[in-house]
C-alpha cells in the first residue's frame, strides 16, 4: 500500500505501520513521537483531500 | 482465413459435437473493422463464427466467474494466467474447463492505429507480421510489432500456461532487457511530479468503469465504488474521487494482475490505466519473486505468511 | 504549547497498541498530541479503504499499529 501511494505521489512518510504489544508503553510513546515528527516534517497534506476545510 | 481461426473453429466444434463442453467462449467478428466481440457457441454450427486476429484483446476469463456449466474457452498467454487466478480464487474449477490455448504474438493498439488516419478505418487485414489497414482515403501497410499494445511489448508469457489444446506450436518468448522501464521512469520522479503525472493521466477519466468491467479480477458482487453506506468514494467527476477509484481498483489487483491490458483496451478515453497496476506487478515480482497466474500449486504471496517475508516497513 | 496543525489518524488494535496507549496514559507518559486514535477490534480489521478515507477527509498522516 505504502509503495503504491508513494508511486502515486503521496510521500512515503505519511503512512506508518508498527507493531506494539500492549505492555510496550515506552515503545508506543517512542513510535508516536517518530510518526509525529515525520509527518510534521512534511507539513500539511493537500493531496487526495476531498472535504478540506 | 488464417490458420488460427481455422483451428479454433475446428477444435471448438469438435468439443461441442462430442459433448465435452456445454458452450465455448471465444471471439466473434465485431460490427466494425478492428473490433471483435466476445461470443458464445452452444452448437457446432455456431462455432463457425469464431475468429482470431490481432484485435482479440479482451480477456475472456471475465465470463467464467461463478459459472456452473462445462466451458470451453479460448485463451492467450495472459488470459490463461487469469484463468489460473480464477481457479486459485475458487471462482471456477479446473474440471469445468477445457482451455483452447492460443500462442499469442501480441495484440495491436487500436488507438495508435486509428491515430494514423483522419477518417474511419474500413478494412483491417493481418498478414503475418504486417497489417494492411484501409480507410476511404488511403491504404497503409504497417509493421505489427511497432503497433503492439504496451503490455504486449513487455509480455514475457505469450504461450498459455495451462491448456488442454493448443491451436499452434508455442511461439518464442520475448527476451526483455528491462521489462519495467516504464515503471522506473515514474519511480524516478519526485512526489509532486508523480502526483502531477497521474493528475494528467486521469484528467480524461469519465468514470465509466469500463476498466473495472473489463478486468477479469474485478468480480466483487458489489464494488467499493458502488457501496453507499459508508460511501468510500464520491460518484462525481471530482479529481479526488477519480484518483481514489483508480488507486483502490489497482490496489485490489495487487499480486493478481497478469497485465493482460484489458483495462486499457476498454478505456474509451485512452487512459493508460496500467501505470497503476504495473507498479504492483513490479513490486510483487521484486519483493516476492511472484508473477501472477503461473501455477496452480502455489498460493499467492499476499494470502500466505512466511517468516522470511520482508517486514522493513513495520516499525 | 505550540499550535498543533498536523492531524495524524492512528488505527490501533484493541489488544495491542490500544493497550499500549492506555498503559502509556496510566503511566503518565508524555507524547505528541497530534494523533487521533481510532480503535479497531484487531489489525485484521484494517482495510486500504480506511487509509484512503482518512487521507480524503484531510489527514496529514496515517498510522496503523497492531
Amino acid at each position: 500500500m505504502g509503495n503504491l501511494l508513494e508511486h502515486m505521489g503521496i510521500e512515503k512518510d505519511r503512512l506508518h505501520f508498527s507493531w506494539i504489544s500492549s505492555a510496550e508503553a515506552t515503545k508506543f510513546v517512542d513510535v508516536v513521537t517518530k510518526v509525529s515528527e515525520a509527518v510534521n516534517a512534511l507539513g500539511p497534506n493537500h493531496k487526495l483531500v476531498k472535504n478540506a476545510g | 482465413m488464417n490458420t488460427y481461426t481455422k483451428k479454433i473453429r475446428e477444435l471448438a466444434s469438435n468439443l461441442l459435437k462430442e459433448g465435452k463442453v456445454d458452450l465455448v467462449i471465444g471471439f466473434k467478428e465485431g460490427t466494425v473493422p478492428m473490433a471483435t466481440a466476445p461470443g458464445i457457441a452452444r452448437t457446432p454450427e455456431e462455432a463457425d463464427g469464431f475468429v482470431w486476429d490481432a484485435n482479440c484483446s479482451l480477456n475472456l476469463t471475465n465470463y467464467l466467474t461463478n459459472k456452473k456449466e462445462k466451458i470451453g474457452i479460448i485463451a492467450k498467454g495472459c488470459d490463461s494466467r487469469s484463468i489460473v487466478n480464477h481457479i486459485i480464487e475458487n471462482k471456477i474449477s479446473r474440471d469445468q474447463l477445457h482451455i483452447i490455448g492460443v500462442p499469442c504474438t501480441g495484440m495491436v493498439d487500436k488507438n495508435k492505429i486509428r491515430g494514423l488516419f483522419e477518417d474511419e478505418i474500413t478494412e483491417f487485414k493481418e498478414e503475418g507480421d504486417v497489417i494492411r489497414v484501409k480507410t476511404g482515403a488511403k491504404e497503409l501497410t504497417i509493421d505489427k510489432q511497432e503497433y503492439l499494445r504496451g503490455n504486449c511489448r513487455t509480455c514475457m508469457h505469450r504461450n498459455p500456461v495451462i491448456h488442454d489444446d493448443l491451436v499452434a506450436e508455442p511461439v518464442v518468448e520475448q527476451k526483455l532487457a528491462d521489462p519495467f522501464k516504464d515503471v522506473k521512469a515514474i519511480e524516478a520522479m519526485d512526489a509532486d511530479e508523480k502526483w502531477n503525472h497521474f493528475e494528467n493521466l486521469l484528467s480524461g477519466c469519465i468514470r465509466c468503469y469500463a476498466c473495472r468491467n473489463a478486468c477479469p479480477l474485478c468480480y466483487c458482487p458489489t464494488c467499493f465504488v458502488d457501496e453507499a453506506n459508508p460511501q468510500w468514494v464520491g460518484k462525481g467527476q471530482d479529481p479526488t474521487d477519480i484518483r481514489t477509484f483508480h488507486f483502490l481498483r489497482a490496489y485490489h489487483c495487487a499480486g493478481r494482475c497478469t497485465d493482460c491490458g484489458a483495462c486499457e483496451d476498454a478505456c474509451p478515453m485512452d487512459i493508460k490505466v496500467r501505470d497503476f497496476t504495473r507498479k504492483l506487478v513490479k513490486d510483487s515480482f521484486e519483493i516476492y519473486g511472484w508473477e501472477a497466474g503461473l501455477t496452480l500449486d502455489q498460493r499467492p504471496p499476499l494470502d500466505t505468511f512466511k517468516p522470511e517475508d520482508p517486514d522493513d516497513f513495520i516499525k | 504549547m505550540t499550535e498543533q496543525k498536523t492531524k495524524i489518524v492512528a488505527f490501533l488494535c484493541n489488544w495491542c497498541s490500544y493497550g499500549a496507549a492506555d498503559l502509556a496514559g496510566v503511566s503518565r507518559m508524555q507524547y505528541p498530541a497530534d494523533v487521533r486514535v481510532i480503535r479497531i477490534p484487531c489489525s485484521g480489521r484494517m482495510s486500504p479503504k480506511f487509509i484512503l478515507s482518512a487521507f480524503r477527509e484531510g489527514a496529514d498522516g496515517v498510522w496503523v499499529s497492531g
